[in-house]
């Protein structure tokens, strides 16, 4: 027993260390002093005196306080609006009875079919009719209703028995006070799963955001990323992309790992199995 | 809800009070070389906001050259035209084939100009890339072309004069086979490199096979390229040689990147790469290192690459106006020196040359002459229908040579048949198109 523990601990060591390495990579070049690569440009190992210097000229190159103050209210901002709007979709596919429901629930689906750059140009056309062109909102607004969120979420409710609504029922309760103190508490399983994926996909898109926004002091990490990252005439200062990567990453990094133990038992704890 | 349609009307009403005094323009900018140059650009914009009253200017950076022309078609599509944007100089043709894109003719009459005086200061290389069907459509901001980079302390080991770099094709092959340091069978320095993603190996298969003779596309008509012809087979054969039969560049494909950081490393002692990176390389170069025209087979001849500034579609004539003006000044003389020395391009006019803060740079920095010096013998860059598709049909092919999966002269053959697939919906349209 004692062996085969082992063995997996070994294998996943392995595993772990291929994945990280890009990660590992990305460190060890931050801190690298010659940020235009020399003979070890491509070394895992830190064999320098760490320099803040890539970051510095990082930091030089944009204005970062905005990106991050932009980035986490397109990003919060659309899983605020997203958490109502598939809280209130999903329990009307899950709980309600109206014509047409199942019909309705996979037309919404098919959105999931669509690539979202063919979107581009309609949803553009619309942001501009809105008056959003140019501002945040214009960002955030394509994002409001998500399809795989409500499906995520008509899944959770449909998997939590009618009983405890039943008796909150029998008790006075409006459906509105059920969803609030009994269906969403018992589907936070559900709300965290669908909130890791929706700021993970946010923090981290850039076409829509290049299409949206104008103005520098509405752009946001990615684009800002993107003005010293797509250098294909220029070379590469792999130094300096590194330090910005991490400059970008590092909040959602620190994020999940302050949370983390919450993430866990959030899944862990569904109480409802059977 | 009432109250929406009469706060829209209001704000309509403010800002179109404020339009009377002030013609407000957005100007799109990708930044093709180095992240430092979306902040000079936002700077320069700044200043031209600052000289005058009639127009406010927004510079906003979009990304790649493809990114660029992606949110440009989509603004203008969805009523927000840009009223000047910076494109990739071959896109423009294409721009033009789709409607995107304005004459220009229309602004020189009112300037009381020609389209002959209007580019007398420019390079005559880049004529062609701005003209379509006889009309100006774009002004050349900032360009390019390939050049040769070879490290001067490897030419010196390997006992080359570093004073008399390769001229030829058989030149460069003595030299690379001097210059590849092997150990056993491991390889530890090629003689020569150039990138091969996207994009670039495009870019210089047109340097090689004009080089070669060769047109790789018809300049007067977006409907033909010369894939299959006997200039574009010796270029393709030439790289497929260098690397199996010579052995003396890396098999795979190399991205542009990868092949400047081994030059900086060391790992590589001459590469072909756009004159737009020779700042990059003056600044993080440790050893020595100096440039020379693109080796020849036949004629010296290379492509043209860069951006130009172009107009979109949809804008009002104020509007219009206030972007030719806010373009007219980006492309005067001052400016482009100033942006050529910022950014290592070349300046499109000749006369940025003739100013004292250019003369000073270039007894600075010899390198930079050399580029100049290629000019007479530059050529434009390839632009056809569907330039990006008709492009991509050959860099998979030289791709595959480059893998070794296959041969050069297989893969000229299928890159034309795939290309005249792609062009085919153009030409039916025009050349076969017949009464």
């Amino acid at each position: 027993m004692a062996r085969s523990g082992l063995i997996v601990v070994g294998l996943m060591v392995v595993v772990a260390f291929f994945w990280s390495t890009p990660f590992l990579w990305t460190l060890v070049a931050s801190f690298r002093p010659e940020s235009a690569g020399g003979i070890g440009m491509a070394s895992l190992v830190p064999d320098y005196t760490p320099t803040w210097a890539n970051f510095m000229s990082a930091f030089e190159s944009g204005n970062f306080a905005v990106y991050y103050l932009n980035t986490a209210i397109v990003a919060f901002g659309i899983l605020g609006v997203q958490l109502v709007t598939i809280s209130l979709a999903g329990y009307a596919f899950a709980r309600l009875s109206f014509p047409g429901r199942d019909v309705i629930f996979y037309v919404f689906l098919l959105q999931l079919m669509l690539v979202p750059p063919v979107l581009i140009v309609p949803n553009l056309r619309t942001i501009v009719d809105l008056g959003l062109y140019g501002t945040l909102a214009g960002v955030m607004a394509p994002y409001f209703a998500s399809a795989f969120g409500t499906f995520l979420m008509r899944q959770t409710f449909r998997s939590i028995p009618r009983d405890f609504e039943e008796a909150a029922f029998i008790d006075g309760a409006h459906w509105w006070q059920t969803l609030w103190h009994v269906l969403l508490p018992m589907a936070k399983p559900g709300l965290v799963a669908f909130s890791l994926v929706s700021l993970m996909a946010h923090w981290n898109e850039f076409l829509w955001p290049l299409m949206v926004l104008n103005e520098p002091s509405t752009h946001t990490l990615t684009i800002g990323l993107a003005t010293f990252a797509l250098g294909t005439e220029g070379g590469k200062e792999w130094g300096m992309l590194a330090a910005g990567t991490l400059l970008v990453m590092f909040p959602l990094l620190a994020l999940f790992a302050v949370f983390q133990r919450q993430f866990v038992n959030s899944f862990m704890f569904s109480g409802l199995k059977g | 809800m009432r109250w929406l349609p009469s706060l829209a009307a209001a704000a309509v009403a403010i800002a179109s009070a404020s339009a009377a005094a002030q013609t407000k323009i957005d100007f799109f900018f990708p930044v093709p070389v180095d992240g430092k140059l979306a902040k000079e650009m936002t700077r320069l914009t700044k200043v031209y906001n600052d000289s005058q009253k009639e127009v406010a200017v927004t510079a906003v950076y979009t990304g790649s050259y493809d990114e660029t022309k992606l949110k440009a078609q989509a603004a203008a599509n969805a009523g927000k035209p840009p009223a000047v944007v910076l494109m990739s100089a071959n896109f423009v043709l294409d721009l033009k084939i789709a409607g995107d894109v304005i004459s220009l003719e229309p602004m020189l009459k009112a300037d009381g100009t020609t389209r002959d005086k209007f580019l007398t200061d420019f390079w005559p290389a880049l004529h062609a890339n701005a003209i379509v069907d006889g009309e100006l459509y774009a002004v050349p901001y900032q360009n390019s072309t390939p050049l040769l980079y070879f490290n001067v302390d490897h030419f010196k080991e390997a006992g080359l004069d570093p004073k008399k770099p390769p001229k030829t094709w058989a030149e460069l092959v003595d030299a690379a086979k001097k210059l590849t340091k092997r150990n056993g069978d491991n390889v530890e320095r090629y003689g020569f490199a150039m990138p091969e993603g996207y994009d670039y190996l495009g870019w210089l298969m047109e340097a090689l096979s004009l080089s070669n003779g060769g047109r790789y596309y018809n300049e007067e008509y977006g409907g033909e390229v010369y894939y299959d012809q006997p200039s574009m087979l010796g270029a393709a054969q030439f790289v497929e040689d260098l690397v199996f039969k010579h052995k003396v560049m890396q098999q795979g494909v190399v991205e542009g990147g990868g092949v400047s950081t081994n030059f900086l490393a060391g790992k590589v002692s001459m590469m072909l790469l756009s004159t737009g990176s020779l700042s990059f390389v003056r600044e993080n170069m440790k050893m020595a290192y100096d440039v020379a025209f693109v080796p020849k087979n036949v004629r010296n001849a290379v492509p043209i690459g860069g951006g130009s500034l172009v107009m979109f579609k949809g804008l009002n004539d104020e509007q219009k106006a206030a972007g030719w003006k806010f373009a007219k000044w980006l492309s005067s003389t001052e400016n482009l020196g100033a942006w050529s020395r910022f950014t290592g391009y070349f300046s499109p006019r000749k006369s940025a040359y003739d100013t004292p803060e250019m003369k000073a740079f270039m007894a600075k920095n010899p390198d930079a002459q050399v580029a100049i010096e290629q000019l007479p013998y530059a050529k434009p860059w390839f632009a056809t229908y569907q330039t990006v598709a008709v492009r991509k049909a050959l860099e998979d092919e030289i791709q595959a040579v480059l893998n070794g999966k296959k041969k050069a002269g297989q893969a000229v053959k299928d890159a034309q048949h795939n290309a005249d697939a792609l062009l085919k919906p153009y030409v039916d349209q025009t050349a076969l198109k017949l009464p």
